[in-house]
C-alpha cells in the first residue's frame, strides 16, 4: 500500500492555502521573530505531532481492521468519504467537515493550558519545539483528513510515516509563510485554485471508494 | 488590552479572513469584543491567540484584498508623481465636458478574465465614466472626472488587482514588443531542442529502432528523456502556468487550466515511472504539446503587434523637436512636449510636422498618408489646419499651434484604432464565453473518463483522461475570434477605414440598404462653377463676365461666392460693392467699350428681375444672374461634381444585391438629375433632417440599414441607422460620430471597407466552425481512448495552427 502515500502529501500541499489562512498568523506571531530556523523548528514540532498522531491512529483502528472482516475495506470506504468531505471543503460548497472538528475540541481544552504555560518562559530551542508540538494539536478538519487516510495504512510506523509526508506538504506553506513572494500565497488563497483542488480531492475520494467497493465485489 | 480591535468586512471569519458559513458560524471574545469565526479550528485558534496575549496580530495584519499587489513605498510615490498636472499634459486627454482620459500600458495581463476583472474593479472607484479594457493590446483606456478621483488613486486601483499599470507610451512599445517577442523566442528554443531531443529517443523506443533493446538501456533513455524534458517543462511552459494562476484568481478558469493541468500531471506520471523503472513514458507528449502551444501563441503574438504597430508607427514618426519662432524672428529647437498652443514653429521640407497647426504661410503641400494612408499631395490655404504627422513636401512653412500632443488629430485616430480593438463583436465574444464554459466542462468529462476507465482498464485509466483533456483543449476556439477581429481591423486601418466599433465587422456584411446623402458623399462637396452662358452683347464678352463676377463675389461670404472667385486671370475694378441680404451683390464699374460707370448686380433671379421683370432664365439649374440696368448678362450654374469613382462604386453595391437610396435636402430635379447619373433608382429630394430620420426609421423594418452621409450635418440620421458611415476630413474626427470612418477621400472606399469585412466575418466563421467540429468531434474519440497522449497533443496543436493560418489570410 506504499503507493497510496502520494494523495497523504498532495493533501498536504492542496491544503496550503487553508493552512496559511488558519494558522499564517500564530506561526508568525508565535514565533515572534522572523528567524527561519526558529519557524522550522517550530514547524518540527507540529508535524511530530502529526506523526504521532498518525501512529496512534493507525495502530489503533489498523489492529481492529485487522480482526473485523472487511475491516481494511470498509475503513478505505470510510476514508473515501472523509477525502470527498475535504474536497467540498476545500472547494467552499459544503463544510460538513467543521463536525469532524468537533471532535478535536475537548482534546485541545485539555492542552490548551500548557500552550499559555509555555509561552511565559524564555524562548528556547526545546520550548519553540514543545510549543510546535501542541500547535499539531489544534482541531483542524485538514488535519483529521489526512488522519483518516492514515488509518488505512495498517501499522502504525506506516501510519506515522503518512502523517509525515502530510506534514511536509503542509510545510512549505507554514514555513515559507514569511518568504514566499505575495504571488504565490494569492495563488494558494485564490477561490479557483481552492475549488480545483477540491474537485481533484473529490475525484481522487470517489476513485477510492470505487476500488474499495470493486475489492468488495459489490461492483 | 482596551483598545478596540480593527473590524474587518462583514460576513467573513474574524480569524481567516474566509466567507462566513451560511449559518453565521461561530463567535469567539477577543479583548472584550465578541466577533464572528467560521469553525471550530478558528475559534480555538482565535482563543489562543487571545490567552497568550498575540493580540497584536489582529491588530496589525493585512485584511486588504489578498490580491493586492504590495507597491513599495517609492513605488507609491511614483504613482502620485503623476498627478502632477504638467507631466498629465503629456498622455492624457481632456473633452469638452471636463473629462480627462487616459490609456494605461498594463503589466501581467494574460487573459480574458483579467480584463474583465479590471474592468469591474475600476467601474466601482468613484469619478470613473468609463472603463475599457483591450486585453489584445494590454492597454486600458479610462475616462475619469478628475475633481473627484486622482490619477494616481486609478493607478492604485490597479495595483489592488495585482496589476502594475503605467501611463502608456508610444515609444516604449517596440522595446516592450521585442521584449515578448524575445520572451516567446527564447522558450520556443528551449522547447524545439528538447522535443527533437525526446521524440528521437521516443521513435527509436517506439518502432524498435534500437533493435536489441535491453531493459537497463530503456530505461537510461528515460532518463535522458527526463532530463531534457524537464527544463522545457519548467522554462518553456511557463506562459501557460502563469496565465492558468491568473485566471484561477479572478475565478475564470481559462484554458491554460486544462493544459497546465496536462503538462504537469503528464510530466510527474512519466517522472514517477522513470524512477520506479515502470509503467510509461509520455515525455514526448510534454514537449510536443509545449512547442506546439508556443507556436500557436508566437503567431498570435506577431498578428496581434502587426495591428497594434501600425498604430504606433505613426506615433513614432513625430518629430521629437520642433523649431518654434521667437517674437524676434530667430528660431528656437525645443521639444514638442513644450509647444504651446499659440506658439509659431517653421518646418522645413521633408520634415514631418510635429503639432496640429493653423497654416500661416500662403500655401503648402503635404503628404497626408500617416492619417488617411493616400499618399496624394494635398494643397493647404492660409488658416488651413495642417496636422501632426503629415508631411511637408515644398517650401519651409509657418503654423500657430492649435494642438499638441494627445490633443491632435493624429492622437484621436490611434485612440479610434485602439477603441475598435477594444470592442468585440458579439460572434467574438461568443467563441469566448463558449472557450470559458468549455474549460470547465472538459475538467469534468476528463473526470468522468477517469472513473469510467477505472472499471473497463484500471491501468489506462489515467492516460485515456489525460488525452482527452489535452485533445479537447479548446485553444482553436479562444484563439478563432480575436485573431479574425484583428486581422481585419489591421487591414481596414491600412486602407484608411476607422472602425469606432469592431462590432461593425459582423454588422455590415448584414446590410442590405444603403442610405446615400447626395451633397459631399455622391459629389466632392467641392463647389465649382459648372455651366455658365453668356447672352450676347457687343462690348462685354465672356471674358469680361467672369472678371466682373470674380471682383465682386471676393467681396461676399456666401458658401456660393468661394466657387466664383477664381474663374479668370482678368481683373477689373469694381466700387461700391454692397450686399443686398438675401438677394446678392451690387456694385460700380466701368464695362468694356464705355467711359461711364454704371451699376451692376450679381444676385438671384429675384434680384435682377427687379431690373428685368420679364426676364425668364435658359439654364434650368441656375442659381446666379449678372444684370446691368439695361440687359441680363449672364446666367450662372454653380454645384458640386460627382466623385469620380463613385458611380463604379454604386454599380459594384447594386450588383451585389444591395439597394441604394439617396436621401438629399437639395431641390428634388437636381436630386434626380444626379440619380438618373448614378442608376439609382429611389431618391427623395426635399427632405428636412427629420424626414430623412423617418425614412430610415422606415427601412429599419425591413431589416439592418447603412447611412453614409456628412458626419457633421446627418448626425441625427448616422445615429438611427445600425451602421453609420462618414468621410472623416481628418480634422473633424472628433466631432463625427459615425461607426465607420472612411479617410480616404474616395467613395469607392465603402466597397473596400464591405469586402473586407465580408471576408473577415467569413473567416470567423469558418474558425468557429472549425473548432467546434474538431472540439466536439474529438471527444467521443479521446473518450473511447482511441487517442494516445501525443496524438492528442499534435491533433490540438494543429487545429489551433489551422484557425491562425486562416485568420493570418486577413494580413495579406
Amino acid at each position: 500500500m506504499m503507493h497510496d502515500w502520494l494523495p497523504a502529501l498532495f493533501m498536504g500541499l492542496a491544503g496550503a492555502g487553508h493552512c496559511l489562512m488558519m494558522c499564517g498568523g500564530i506561526a508568525a506571531a508565535v514565533t515572534g521573530t522572523t528567524r527561519p530556523w526558529q519557524v522550522v523548528v517550530y514547524n518540527l514540532g507540529r508535524i511530530t505531532s502529526y506523526a504521532i498522531a498518525g501512529a496512534i491512529i493507525a495502530a489503533t483502528l489498523g489492529g481492529l481492521a485487522n480482526v473485523a472482516p472487511h475491516g481494511l475495506i470498509v475503513l478505505r470506504i470510510l476514508a473515501a468519504f472523509v477525502l470527498v468531505a475535504f474536497g467540498l471543503y476545500l472547494g467552499q460548497w459544503w463544510f460538513g467537515l467543521r463536525h469532524l472538528e468537533r471532535l478535536g475540541l475537548p482534546w485541545w481544552r485539555k492542552l490548551q493550558p500548557w500552550a499559555a504555560r509555555l509561552r511565559q518562559g524564555q524562548v528556547t530551542t526545546p520550548g519553540l519545539f514543545l510549543a510546535g508540538m501542541l500547535w499539531g494539536w489544534l482541531p483542524c478538519g485538514l488535519v483529521y483528513s489526512a488522519l483518516s487516510w492514515a488509518a488505512l495504512s495498517g501499522s502504525a510506523t506506516s501510519g506515522a510515516f503518512y502523517m509525515l509526508l502530510f506534514g511536509l506538504g503542509t510545510f512549505p506553506a507554514m514555513v515559507g509563510f514569511g518568504w514566499f513572494s505575495r504571488s504565490v500565497q494569492q495563488l494558494l488563497q485564490a477561490h479557483g485554485f481552492r475549488q480545483l483542488m477540491g474537485g481533484l480531492m473529490i475525484l481522487y475520494g470517489l476513485w477510492t471508494l470505487i476500488i474499495a467497493l470493486k475489492q468488495l465485489q459489490v461492483l | 488590552m482596551s483598545a478596540p480591535l480593527p473590524a474587518v468586512p462583514a460576513n467573513v471569519c474574524y480569524h481567516c479572513l474566509q466567507p462566513l458559513p451560511e449559518d453565521g458560524g461561530y463567535t469567539v471574545v477577543l479583548a472584550e469584543q465578541e466577533v464572528p469565526v467560521c469553525c471550530y479550528g478558528c475559534q480555538a485558534v482565535a482563543e489562543t491567540i487571545a490567552q497568550q496575549n498575540l493580540l497584536h496580530f489582529y491588530r496589525y495584519r493585512d485584511t486588504s484584498n489578498p490580491l493586492q499587489v504590495p507597491l513599495l513605498p517609492e513605488e507609491l510615490q511614483q504613482l502620485t508623481a503623476y498627478d502632477d498636472e504638467q507631466l498629465q499634459q503629456q498622455f492624457t486627454r481632456h473633452d469638452e465636458h471636463g473629462l480627462r482620459s487616459i490609456n494605461l500600458s498594463v503589466e501581467g495581463m494574460t487573459c480574458s478574465a483579467c480584463a474583465w476583472l479590471i474592468e469591474q474593479h475600476l467601474g466601482r472607484v468613484a469619478g470613473v465614466r468609463k472603463v475599457q479594457v483591450n486585453a489584445t493590446t494590454e492597454r486600458v483606456y479610462i475616462q475619469w472626472q478628475p475633481e473627484q478621483a486622482k490619477l494616481s488613486e486609478l493607478l492604485h486601483a490597479m495595483a489592488e488587482l495585482g496589476y502594475r499599470a503605467l501611463p502608456f507610451q508610444a515609444a516604449n512599445q517596440e522595446q516592450e514588443f521585442k521584449r515578448r517577442r524575445r520572451y516567446f523566442v527564447k522558450r520556443l528554443g528551449v522547447a524545439g531542442i528538447g522535443m527533437m531531443q525526446v521524440m528521437m529517443i521516443a521513435v527509436g523506443l517506439y518502432f524498435g529502432v534500437v533493435s536489441d533493446l535491453t531493459p537497463d538501456l530503456q530505461q537510461f533513455m528515460w532518463w535522458v528523456s527526463f532530463l531534457m524534458t524537464t527544463p522545457v517543462l519548467f522554462y518553456s511552459a511557463q506562459p501557460f502556468f502563469a496565465s492558468a494562476i491568473r485566471s484561477l484568481q479572478a475565478g475564470r478558469p481559462n484554458m491554460d487550466v486544462p493544459v497546465t493541468f496536462a503538462l504537469i500531471s503528464t510530466y510527474g506520471a512519466s517522472a514517477y515511472a522513470t524512477i520506479m523503472n515502470r509503467g510509461e513514458v509520455y515525455f514526448e507528449s510534454v514537449t510536443m504539446f509545449t512547442f506546439f502551444l508556443l507556436v500557436g501563441r508566437y503567431f498570435e503574438l506577431l498578428a496581434r503587434q502587426k495591428a497594434v504597430a501600425a498604430a504606433s508607427n505613426s506615433i513614432k514618426l513625430l518629430p521629437a523637436v520642433a523649431q518654434r519662432v521667437l517674437p524676434s524672428g530667430e528660431l528656437e529647437s525645443v521639444s514638442v512636449s513644450q509647444l504651446q498652443l499659440g506658439d509659431i514653429v517653421q518646418v522645413l521640407p521633408g520634415t514631418t510636422v510635429p503639432a496640429d497647426g493653423a497654416l500661416l504661410s500662403d500655401t503648402a503641400h503635404v503628404n497626408e498618408s500617416i492619417l488617411t494612408g493616400e499618399s496624394r499631395l494635398i494643397q493647404k490655404r492660409q488658416q488651413e489646419t495642417v496636422l501632426a504627422g503629415s508631411v511637408n513636401q515644398q517650401q519651409p512653412i509657418r503654423l500657430r499651434v492649435t494642438a499638441t500632443q494627445q490633443e491632435t488629430v493624429l492622437a484621436s485616430i490611434i485612440e479610434l484604432q485602439d477603441l475598435a480593438l477594444s470592442r468585440k463583436p458579439k460572434l467574438a465574444l461568443m467563441a469566448e464565453t463558449m472557450a470559458d464554459k468549455f474549460v470547465s466542462r472538459i475538467l469534468m468529462l476528463s473526470g468522468l473518463t477517469f472513473l469510467i476507465w477505472t472499471f473497463i482498464e484500471p491501468n489506462e485509466a489515467f492516460w485515456v483522461a489525460l488525452s482527452v483533456l489535452v485533445a479537447t483543449c479548446p485553444c482553436a476556439l479562444s484563439l478563432a475570434a480575436p485573431t479574425a477581429v484583428t486581422g481585419a481591423i489591421h487591414k481596414l486601418n491600412k486602407s484608411g477605414i476607422l472602425l469606432r466599433n469592431a462590432d461593425m465587422l459582423q454588422v455590415l456584411p448584414d446590410i442590405k440598404t444603403i442610405f446615400v446623402d447626395k451633397t459631399g458623399t455622391l459629389t466632392t462637396g467641392e463647389f465649382k462653377l459648372q455651366q455658365l452662358h453668356c447672352y450676347a452683347h457687343e462690348h462685354i464678352d465672356e471674358q469680361a463676365v467672369r472678371a466682373v463676377v470674380q471682383a465682386i463675389e471676393s467681396y461676399s461670404e456666401h458658401p456660393l461666392a468661394a466657387a466664383l472667385t477664381q474663374l479668370t486671370k482678368k481683373s477689373v475694378n469694381v466700387t461700391e460693392v454692397q450686399t443686398v441680404i438675401g438677394y446678392g451683390l451690387q456694385a460700380v464699374w466701368t464695362p468694356p467699350g464705355t467711359a461711364d460707370a454704371e451699376p451692376i448686380r450679381v444676385g438671384s433671379l429675384r434680384f435682377v428681375r427687379e431690373w428685368h421683370p420679364q426676364f425668364q432664365p435658359q439654364l434650368t439649374a441656375a442659381q446666379v444672374f449678372v444684370a446691368t440696368p439695361e440687359t441680363v448678362l449672364a446666367e450662372l450654374h454653380v454645384g458640386d461634381r460627382i466623385r469620380p469613382d463613385t458611380p463604379a462604386t454604386i454599380a459594384a453595391l447594386q450588383a451585389q444585391g444591395i439597394e441604394v437610396i439617396m436621401l438629399t435636402g437639395d431641390r428634388q430635379d437636381l436630386a434626380e438629375q444626379v440619380a438618373q447619373e448614378l442608376a439609382i433608382q429611389q431618391v427623395y429630394g426635399d427632405l428636412l433632417p427629420a424626414d430623412k430620420l423617418a425614412k430610415v426609421t422606415a427601412a429599419q423594418e425591413q431589416g439592418p440599414v447603412a447611412m453614409i452621409g456628412d458626419g457633421l450635418n446627418d448626425g441625427p440620421v448616422l445615429a438611427q441607422a445600425d451602421v453609420s458611415i462618414t468621410f472623416g476630413h481628418a480634422a473633424d474626427l472628433a466631432r463625427t460620430a459615425a461607426d465607420v470612418i472612411l479617410l480616404r477621400n474616395e467613395f469607392s472606399a465603402l466597397t473596400h471597407c464591405r469586402d473586407i469585412t465580408l471576408t473577415a466575418q467569413q473567416i470567423l466563421k469558418q474558425n468557429i466552425r472549425w473548432a467546434l467540429i474538431y472540439n466536439v468531434g474529438i471527444i467521443p474519440v479521446a473518450m473511447a481512448g482511441f487517442v494516445t497522449p501525443y496524438i492528442a497533443a499534435i491533433g490540438m496543436s494543429l487545429s489551433s495552427l489551422i484557425v491562425l493560418l486562416n485568420s493570418l489570410r486577413l494580413y495579406r
